[in-house]
């Protein structure tokens, strides 16, 4: 391990911590958005159709964005403070061009209503658009610059870890794969940083190329780009990166976990193996986003399928029972940061689940494009994502001394998890009643059970996210307590 | 709220299967929540855990396999087994569905066809659906909103969903591609009789 100094260790804090609150201040507008938007599909307000979909386009890229730069961050500074020296100043570059890409895609859609949908499915960005023609360049051109601060960062982080540890085969653990002793131990934490963020560098090369092609097609207005090329592309980069944004999150639990376990979590042959396999499963599982695409090569319908369920086994059998290995019988002490690490396991186990449900083939061609889609990945991002990403704010934000969760943090706790599931369930349920996703309205529909049930579910959505909501305010008490207490001591 | 079949449809069965698996994940975590607070030696504590994931690896990996091979054998693609009895093509455009008879060798954005169509029961149709400008989703519900199958209409390619009506009544087509400002509004009627 690199002796980390003094200094340092409180410059890379310091990073972190802009970016925890800055993460906690775009959070909760973002999840305001997706309110508003249930709001208006209880009809108990009214959104015109363009505002709608502008706001569904800022939640949902916002929501990917902050989720996933907060995780790497939380990598940046774990990796930072433990085991190699990162440069601040990249951080802080890649800190401001994402904001400023954020920004831009605010002003984009907020303000000239650019409204495709997270992943504008080409070539809707330009045809029959109902949002202003510079909003399009705007917001082609504020992702751009989003994808290349990450890929700076990750490439930064990436490179100083190969570096460290003897080269790029070495962070991905091949060492042990060779009967030879090991030197050094290799840290679960720098395995997964790498085996997430490797795939990471091809999503955004590929998630770059599509861009340029759009940015042509703004400029040009007469080229043709291929629909089923540019689906593949993009569902390749928005599987991938709501994916990797979770691996990073397992990364800080195979760290942080034994902490307040007292048992530690060593990288040995069995999990070199399953991670390795999981770099195979992050890159090919997206096929099964195009099984409603007939066109596509049947062989790559029966690989999605084959792939999302393979996917099952490392993820329970390595990482969660690594997890009940850890617990059972641990005396563990259920601090609000190991309770949010368990919870946050059983979100994504319930999330991947109904995943792997609509991973078969013969499933998805009655739950393709209803709600059941929304209710299985905000499980896996609200009750997976976030609740890791608290679990970690808490120690980020606490110190040794202080950081057993107190009662508050706790009721915010429990809040929020009724809240989601709550929220979550409305989306499975409208799912299994075959009510369709991305409706500004359901008024339009004319069979009566299915519009009605699609206006209630949301009604009663609104409430669980007020309880989200609530939930979310009593944790920032107990967090922001937590931060400036560990400011009066120092 | 409920639709209430004699039959149990893919939609409810999948609903129950997720229900049962989050029920059995949140039993895992209060058994942990529970168990954790005693104290057990380290290794004899994770050779317990280690002797039960043994056990799930191979259970699960068996499982799949099996559900792999059951549930490949239900594919919505075209079949070149039974005969077509009638073919239709299906243009999506913003914001309407246009169906008529035939195949059609018209360029997508000049085809004409009608929003409503009556078609016979229990006869192999065969769906050639496309689109005249950006993605859409040619979704087929029944009367009682049950959501029976789909293909993408996506501009420059043609996807063929083979179907059997299987009950007379009224059908819907719902768009199930998000395709702009007027995607919630975009249907078209099928009669069987
Ligand atoms: C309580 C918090 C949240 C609420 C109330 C909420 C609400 C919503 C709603 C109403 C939709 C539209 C559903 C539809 O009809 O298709 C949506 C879509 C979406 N949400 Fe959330 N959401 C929340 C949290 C999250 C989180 C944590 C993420 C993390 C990435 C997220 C990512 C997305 C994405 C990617 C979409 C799809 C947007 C699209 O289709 O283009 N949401 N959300
Ligand atoms: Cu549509």
């Amino acid at each position: 391990m690199i002796f980390t100094d003094a200094i340092e260790l409180k410059r890379q804090r310091k990073l972190a911590i802009v970016w925890g609150v800055t993460f906690l201040i775009l959070f909760p507008f973002l999840v305001t958005l997706g309110l508003l938007m249930r709001l208006d599909q209880g009809n108990l307000t009214t959104l015109s159709p363009t505002t709608f979909y502008a706001l569904m386009t800022l939640h949902g890229l916002g929501m990917a964005g902050v989720l996933f730069s907060f995780s790497f961050s939380a990598l940046w500074y774990l990796n930072g403070t433990r085991y190699v020296k990162l440069s601040t100043g990249i951080g802080y570059f890649v800190y401001f061009a994402i904001l400023a890409g954020v920004s831009g895609l605010m002003i984009g859609t907020l303000i000239g209503k650019f409204g495709p949908g997270w992943y504008m499915l080409y070539p809707l960005p330009f045809t029959g658009a109902t949002w202003s023609h510079w909003s399009i360049g705007v917001s082609v051109i504020s992702l751009i610059v989003l994808g290349l601060a990450w890929l700076t960062g990750i490439l930064h982080l990436l490179y100083t870890l190969a570096k460290e540890y003897g080269g790029f085969t070495h962070i991905l653990g091949w060492q042990y794969l060779r009967k030879k002793e090991n030197k050094r131990d290799l840290p679960p934490i720098v395995m997964i940083t790498t085996i997430s963020l490797v795939p990471g560098v091809f999503g955004f090369l590929v998630a770059a190329a599509m861009l340029i092609m759009y940015l042509l097609q703004f400029f040009e207005p007469t080229l043709n780009f291929d629909p089923l090329l540019l689906k593949n592309m993009v569902m390749f980069f928005g599987h991938l990166i709501v994916n990797i944004t979770l691996y990073c999150c397992v990364g800080w639990v195979y760290a942080l976990l034994p902490e307040f376990t007292g048992r530690e979590w060593k990288t040995d042959k069995v999990l070199v193996y399953s991670w390795n396999a999981t770099f195979f499963f992050i890159l090919f599982a997206y096929f099964h986003h195009l099984y409603m695409d007939f066109a596509q090569p049947r062989s790559l319908q029966y690989l999605g399928q084959i792939i999302s369920y393979a996917s099952a086994i490392p993820a329970t059998a390595i990482t969660m029972f690594g997890v009940i290995a850890q617990l059972y019988h641990s005396k563990i002490k259920w601090d609000i940061i190991p309770l949010m690490f368990l919870f946050g396991m059983a979100g994504w186990a319930i999330g991947g689940f109904s995943a792997v449900v609509d991973s078969t083939i013969a499933v998805n061609k009655v739950f393709h494009n209803t709600l059941w889609v929304p209710g299985h990945f905000h499980t896996y991002l609200l009750m997976g994502v976030v609740l890791f990403i608290f679990g970690f704010l808490f120690y980020l934000f606490s110190e040794k001394g202080n950081r057993h969760g107190g009662g508050v943090a706790k009721t915010g706790f429990w809040v929020f998890v009724t809240g989601g599931y709550g929220f979550v369930l409305m989306f499975y349920y409208g799912g299994v009643n075959s009510i369709p996703r991305r409706y500004s309205s359901y008024a339009g529909i004319s069979i009566n059970s299915t519009a009605t049930t699609g206006v209630h579910l949301a009604q009663i959505a609104v409430l669980f996210i007020i309880l989200v909501l609530t939930g979310l305010l009593i944790m920032y008490i107990s967090l922001f307590t937590k931060l400036f207490r560990r400011k009066e001591i120092q | 709220m409920c639709n209430l079949t004699i039959f149990p449809t893919i939609e409810n069965t999948a609903g129950i299967i997720s229900l049962a698996g989050a029920l059995l994940v949140y039993m895992v975590v209060i058994f942990l929540l529970i168990t954790a607070s005693k104290e057990e030696d380290k290794t004899s504590a994770k050779h317990k855990v280690y002797k039960v994931r043994s056990r799930y690896f191979w259970g699960l990996t068996i499982f799949l396999i099996i559900i792999l091979f059951v549930s490949l054998q239900f594919l919505p693609y075209p079949h070149t087994g039974p005969k077509v009895d009638q073919v239709i093509t299906v243009v999506g455009s913003q914001w309407v569905w246009k169906l008529a008879p035939g195949v059609s060798h018209e360029n997508p954005k000049n085809f004409t066809g009608g929003n409503e169509l009556s078609l016979p029961v229990n006869k192999n149709i065969e769906f050639i659906v496309t689109s005249s400008d950006v993605n859409h989703g040619f979704g087929i519900y029944n009367s009682q909103g049950v959501l029976l199958t789909q293909t993408q209409a996506m501009p420059g390619y043609e996807n063929d969903l083979q179907y059997e009506f299987k009950e007379k009544g009224d059908y819907k087509i719902l768009c199930m591609e998000y395709c702009g400002a007027a995607h919630a509004f975009m249907e078209a009627t099928i009669h069987i009789y």
